[in-house]
């Protein structure tokens, strides 16, 4: 009997110890919320303008010790793949858009950096941690979407690049 | 027509159509299972695999059980005309979706913003040789309800004679005041930051009001003027 007691309660301790599976909230399917944000030359940019090519979007901030291993990634990325077609957009989620230019500078990246200053774009993608990058397809959908960055991960970009731009 | 009846209407003629699509699906259902599958789908984007309504089963007699073999005949010596007929049905039935979407539209914006609460203000730029637009800031009544940022496609389609509609909303009747911030490149690139105001009544009709940007050749500056359209 303190048998089944004991394993009763180890099932249950078990169970409540088990986080339930939480939904990560995720706008892959969905189309992209639009925005307009002034970029590091001066330009505002609006992301419906680049309507017609596939668009990563990479939201980062410089406290992100993983964002600066994977700018340099997406630098090379774009170099390689923007003449087919292909737009990067590095989104700043800094309150100082002074100092994340200057580290956008000394960074010295081809793409457009853009400063979300008061983090409103960031709320509507939907942001837990960073940085994130975000495929959008071009017709505006959002097709793919990861959070943090690990050596390798921009395999996976390349992937999701390479199939974008053949459709 | 009021908007109570207007809204009957709609939704009236909403509910006539989901029927008809759905004895159309129904009957499309019998039709493209039958169908060759080397004949080209005459309604690729109807959706098949919409059960028929029942009422749609009693009508169509020809909307037998799928895979009925006794079924398949009739269906496969049934004459082209007859495709054709149920297409022009359908592109009908497709134009009225696309009426009703049109009222529902302007509906959805009469009710949002009906015209004796209606306040709209546009932007218009001419020549701006003296100015390049970055942003604009709309404050109506020191309440700030719009701010927008240009891109370089958007001031040209400015410039090329486009007017945008940069704030819709409402207004009680009275007397208002509408401040707006303009901010770009002035003369000899320089940063520049300038505020046109006005004050204006709301009566009982909606109020349209145009933020217009023009260059004043004599002083070689930019000007900004709130026009009132009465």
């Amino acid at each position: 009997m303190r048998a089944i007691l004991l394993a009763c309660g180890l099932t249950m301790s078990a169970v409540l110890a088990t986080p339930a599976p939480s939904a990560v909230p995720t706008l892959v399917g969905k189309p992209a919320p639009d925005f307009v944000l002034k970029s590091t030359d001066g330009r505002n940019l609006r992301l419906s303008e680049y309507r017609g090519q596939v668009v990563l979007i990479n939201f980062w901030a410089r406290w992100a010790g993983d964002s600066r291993q994977e700018m340099p990634a997406l630098d090379k990325i774009n170099t390689t793949y923007s003449r087919a077609g292909l737009v990067v957009l590095g989104v700043s989620v800094d309150e100082d858009a002074r100092r994340s230019g200057e580290f956008a500078q000394s960074m010295k990246l081809g793409y457009p950096i853009l400063f979300d200053t008061t983090a409103a774009i960031g709320r509507d993608y939907l942001l837990q941690k960073l940085p994130v990058t975000i495929l959008v397809d071009r017709s505006g959908v959002v097709r793919y979407s990861s959070a943090g960055y690990k050596r390798g991960d921009d395999r996976a970009y390349l992937d999701q690049i390479r199939e974008l731009l053949r459709e | 027509m009021d908007f109570k009846h207007r809204i009957v209407a709609i939704t009236l003629r909403s509910g006539l159509l989901a029927c008809a699509l759905a004895l159309s699906a129904g009957t499309f259902a019998t039709a493209a299972d039958t169908v060759p599958a080397a004949q080209p789908d005459p309604m690729p984007k109807v959706d098949t695999s919409a059960q028929p309504a029942a009422g749609a089963q009693a009508e169509a007699p020809a909307a037998a059980p799928a895979g009925d073999a006794s079924a398949a005949p009739p269906a496969a010596d049934a004459p082209a005309s007859d495709f054709k007929t149920l297409d022009q049905e359908v592109q009908g039935m497709k134009k009225d979706v696309i009426d009703l979407n049109k009222d529902l539209f302007v509906l959805q914006e009469e009710l949002l913003f009906p015209a004796n609460t209606q306040v709209a203000v546009y932007v218009s730029m001419d020549v701006g040789t003296f100015f390049a637009l970055d942003s604009v800031t709309l404050k109506i009544d020191n309440k700030e309800v719009k701010n927008y940022l240009y891109t370089a496609r958007e001031a040209q389609a400015l410039l090329k004679g486009g007017v945008q509609e940069i704030y819709l909303g409402n207004l009680k009747v009275g007397k208002h005041e509408l401040v707006a911030f303009f901010t770009g490149k002035g003369p000899v690139e320089r940063d520049y930051k300038r505020g046109a105001t006005i004050t204006f009544e709301k009566g009982v009709g909606a109020k349209y009001l145009e933020l217009k940007i023009t260059d004043r050749v004599t002083k070689h500056q930019p000007e900004f003027k709130i026009k009132d359209w009465e």
